[in-house]
């Protein structure tokens, strides 16, 4: 009898050992960068069938006829190929990424792509951090990265002090950080150091195509929009953009905007059920199409699409954000995305290791606006077939400067 | 009838009658502010759904505190059902097997807590907040090793999964509707009730009718059975109870797994009722307003059920009101119910609680009046600001079981 208890007790404590160790929660560097550091290959196993998921969805993009995509692929080509042949390196980029990391099916996935597609074609290798619940141990995470990378890739704007701090501590490494400017502001808009990049995307304007978008498609002349957490001056952008954009297609339309949560809880990412709740509210007000901008929660508002179109009888559509989405939400509720709103970070990404890579990394913001195709609207499904005209003339406007997209709602 | 007489009654009365004051006060509210939403069909079903979670792992906390160990480890076991509710349901095809591994992953969270606490002496706070460590780094573990592998899923995300879906009660909210004609008549009052009611028959899932059923199931398994009188002992005397030749240890043990189970069927409704996908925090401390409801409740089934109900109406209300208007008002309750403590204290010569009740509700009406809309923030720091009131106010009145938290030793008498 007691022999047995022993016997159970010593599973368990190993079974809770080898979860601590290898799981390691939201807490630490994950198991991909301890590999990669010991190594310095990168590319730990566990990543493999995200990667070939995301490869796929990268390919059935290019292999799609449509007018955007393959203008996107001839820009990033042209990019790519400016020095007359890509530029290769096999060299480590690490890739920090934010709370929630890789698997929100959204932006940080579209960071994750942009590192898969650099791995096959500049020949780079990769290691992959995410920090603890808190955020607290960031600054730890860059340094750990800087030790064994050139190129430091950080993804979201929280990372902007810590990024700066560690900059200064490393100058033999670059840095680039993914949705902040990372220049000074109070010294004539100049970069903090030499080693210090921004990447930052005109989310206002892809926004803007989109408000169109469900403004011309709208029956009831009702849309709605999901932030997922306010006050922080990014999420605003998009919302700025959609209103401009449906007000400009039809300037009596109805336009509803909830926020799930408010800076500084930024659960209103991570909480689909609450997502599902606020669009089942704003459907059954009478809105057809609503758009988010919620990372993680995207899912909980095409959940209500399905299940709202499926009580009601009629079809109301959601619109998704920063990746293609159609092409990586469920089979089930893929026929209710009406469009996604396409923030390239993959791209971006893509040149900045492009760019180290080539020895051309420069210091100072980059702006990926509609012009280079940095950001924009997916036709993936044919849902916006018939409206991709007046899209487009939108978009030629909003380049040429006749139109000018606000940045504040 | 005075306020002595109505506390004798039996709770079946107390209850429903506390309930109606409750309907009423809001209907009044809803008239006061022009607001459609406090009473309507959707909100309450919204706050129903959200209360289910809060509801049954309150009832696991209740099964384990009752048998003497604090279980702060609900959070953890609640996690452990989300991961496993999800995986049962995209390995075996039915999220009827989901809830089914949901409850048992639960229960496993459970079995550790007692082992570490029951069989080890283990201080029940230092084991709860273990398991609360190790079931997000287990989660996450192992949707690296399945979900990860799977179509549209990633080590933070599992792909999606089938609701179970509800039933509409027939006659009474569809077909004649009885019930949702009367919300229609817009009659002061009557309706508002009947629009609650209608609330809580339409398209109520398989999950809510389940967890509302264990309310009684409960109370009658810990106040009639032999079984709820040997696992009640062992958290008021335990010592008592060997000497009659209980064995508490086995009592403890099951009270802790059952305890475990309902924690995991929480968080397994979470995925299959409210999310339909299994994602890494999706808890987001939920066990722990858990524990909150439980002592707001006085350790009680029924006390559980209105805690959870109070908590989550608030957020089910925010979450429908996209202007925040609603949740505005909810404010204005808020005063009403504070001055009426404020009475209840001047009458009992309690001067300093009624001088306290009087300025908070002095403080949510003015914050009532110079406000438009209600900020985001408010719906989730209400279980903690009513559970601090009646820690505040009636915490004479709590009762929690005798030997909750003490270790004991067989024979240590």
């Amino acid at each position: 009898m007691k022999r047995s208890w022993r016997l159970l007790l010593s599973m368990l404590a190993a079974f809770a050992l080898v979860a601590a160790a290898c799981g390691g929660g939201s807490d630490d560097v994950s198991t991909d960068t301890t590999e990669a550091a010991a190594d310095g290959e990168g590319e730990a196993m566990e990543d493999e069938a995200m990667t070939d998921e995301e490869m796929a969805a990268m390919e059935d993009e290019a292999m799609d006829d449509e007018a955007m995509d393959d203008e996107e692929m001839a820009a990033m080509e042209d990019e790519a190929m400016d020095d007359e042949a890509m530029a290769t390196g096999d060299f480590n980029v690490g890739l920090t990424f934010d709370v929630g990391g890789r698997g929100d099916q959204s932006f940080n996935d579209s960071a994750a792509a942009g590192i898969d597609l650099a791995e096959s074609q500049i020949g780079i290798s990769s290691s992959e951090a995410e920090p603890n619940a808190d955020g607290s141990n960031r600054a730890e995470l860059l340094q750990l990265q800087a030790d064994n990378s050139p190129l430091v890739i950080a993804v979201g704007f929280l990372f902007e002090n810590d990024v700066k701090t560690v900059a200064g501590d490393n100058p033999d490494t670059n840095f680039a950080v993914i949705d902040s400017p990372m220049l000074d502001f109070d010294n004539g808009a100049t970069p903090f150091a030499d080693n210090i990049a921004g990447l930052t995307f005109a989310e206002h304007e892809g926004s803007f195509l989109v408000g169109a978008a469900a403004a011309l498609k709208s029956e009831t002349g009702k849309i709605g929009f999901i932030g997922g957490v306010s006050g922080f001056g990014l999420i605003e952008k998009f919302e700025a953009g959609y209103i401009a954009g449906a007000k400009a297609v039809n300037p009596d339309i109805e336009i509803t905007s909830s926020y799930i949560t408010e800076f500084p809880d930024f659960d209103g990412f991570f909480a689909p059920d609450r997502a599902n709740e606020i669009a089942s509210a704003m459907y059954e007000g009478g809105a057809d199409i609503i758009y988010h901008a919620a990372g993680g929660s995207g899912g909980g508002l095409f959940e209500a699409a399905k299940s709202v179109s499926e009580a009601s009888g009629s079809k109301v559509w959601a619109i998704g954000v920063d990746s293609d989405q159609y092409n990586t939400a469920d089979d089930e509720v893929k026929e209710y995305i009406l469009t996604s709103m396409l923030k390239r970070v993959d791209v971006a990404v893509f040149q900045i290791i492009h760019a180290q890579a080539a020895g051309e990394f420069a210091a100072g913001n980059t702006v990926y606006d509609l012009s280079v195709d940095g950001v924009g609207y997916s036709t993936t499904g044919g849902f916006v077939d018939d409206i991709v005209d007046q899209l487009e003339d939108f978009k030629a406007q909003i380049i040429a400067g006749d139109i000018v997209v606000p940045t504040e709602p | 009838m005075s306020f002595t007489q109505f506390q004798k009654l039996p709770a079946y009365y107390r209850w429903p009658i506390l309930a109606f004051v409750g309907i009423v006060v809001l209907a009044l509210v809803q008239e006061l502010t022009g607001q459609g939403l406090l009473t309507s069909t959707t909100t309450i079903q919204t706050a129903l759904k959200w209360a289910m979670p809060i509801l049954i792992a309150g009832l696991g906390g209740l099964l384990s505190e009752r048998c003497g160990v604090v279980n702060i480890g609900l959070e953890g076991m609640m996690i452990l059902g989300t991961w496993f509710g999800a995986w049962g349901t995209l390995q075996f095809g039915s999220p009827w097997w989901g809830l089914f591994f949901g409850i048992l992953g639960g229960a496993m969270g459970g079995l550790l807590h007692a082992i570490a606490t029951v069989g080890f002496g283990v201080d029940h706070i230092v084991s709860g907040v273990a398991i609360n460590i190790l079931a997000p780094g287990t989660a996450r573990y192992l949707s690296d090793r399945v979900f990860a592998q799977m179509d549209g899923g990633s080590i933070s995300q599992s792909p999606r999964v089938e609701s179970l879906g509800g039933f509409t009660w027939p006659v009474l909210a569809k077909g004649p509707d009885l019930f949702g004609r009367v919300e229609r008549l817009d009659w002061f009052i009557v309706s508002d009730v009947f629009g609650v009611l209608r609330g809580l028959l339409f398209q109520m899932s398989y999950l809510t009718a389940i967890g509302l059923a264990l309310v009684p199931i409960s109370a009658f398994l810990l106040t009639k059975t032999r079984f709820g009188l040997r696992l009640r002992i062992a958290g008021e005397n335990p010592l008592a109870g060997e000497s009659l030749g209980i064995n508490i240890y086995r009592q403890k043990f099951i009270g802790v797994i059952i305890s475990g189970g309902l924690a995991g069927m929480a968080g397994s409704l979470i995925v299959l009722d409210l999310a339909q996908l299994y994602r890494q925090n999706q808890t987001t401390g939920r066990g722990f307003i858990a524990l909150a409801a439980l002592i707001f409740g006085n350790w009680k089934a029924s006390g559980v059920l209105a805690g959870a109900v109070l908590f989550g109406y608030p957020f089910g209300l925010s979450l429908r009101d996209l202007e925040g208007t609603a949740t505005r008002s909810l404010l204005l309750v808020i005063a009403i119910a504070l001055v009426v403590v404020m009475v209840w204290a001047f009458t009992k010569q309690n001067i300093a609680d009624g001088i306290l009740a009087g300025t908070v509700a002095v403080g949510s009406l003015l914050f009532f009046l110079f406000t438009n809309t209600a900020p985001s923030w408010l719906p989730g720091t209400m279980p903690y600001v009513l559970v601090l009131l009646v820690l505040v106010f009636a915490s004479q009145r709590l009762r929690m079981p005798a030997a909750v938290g003490l270790p004991y030793r067989k024979g240590g008498s």
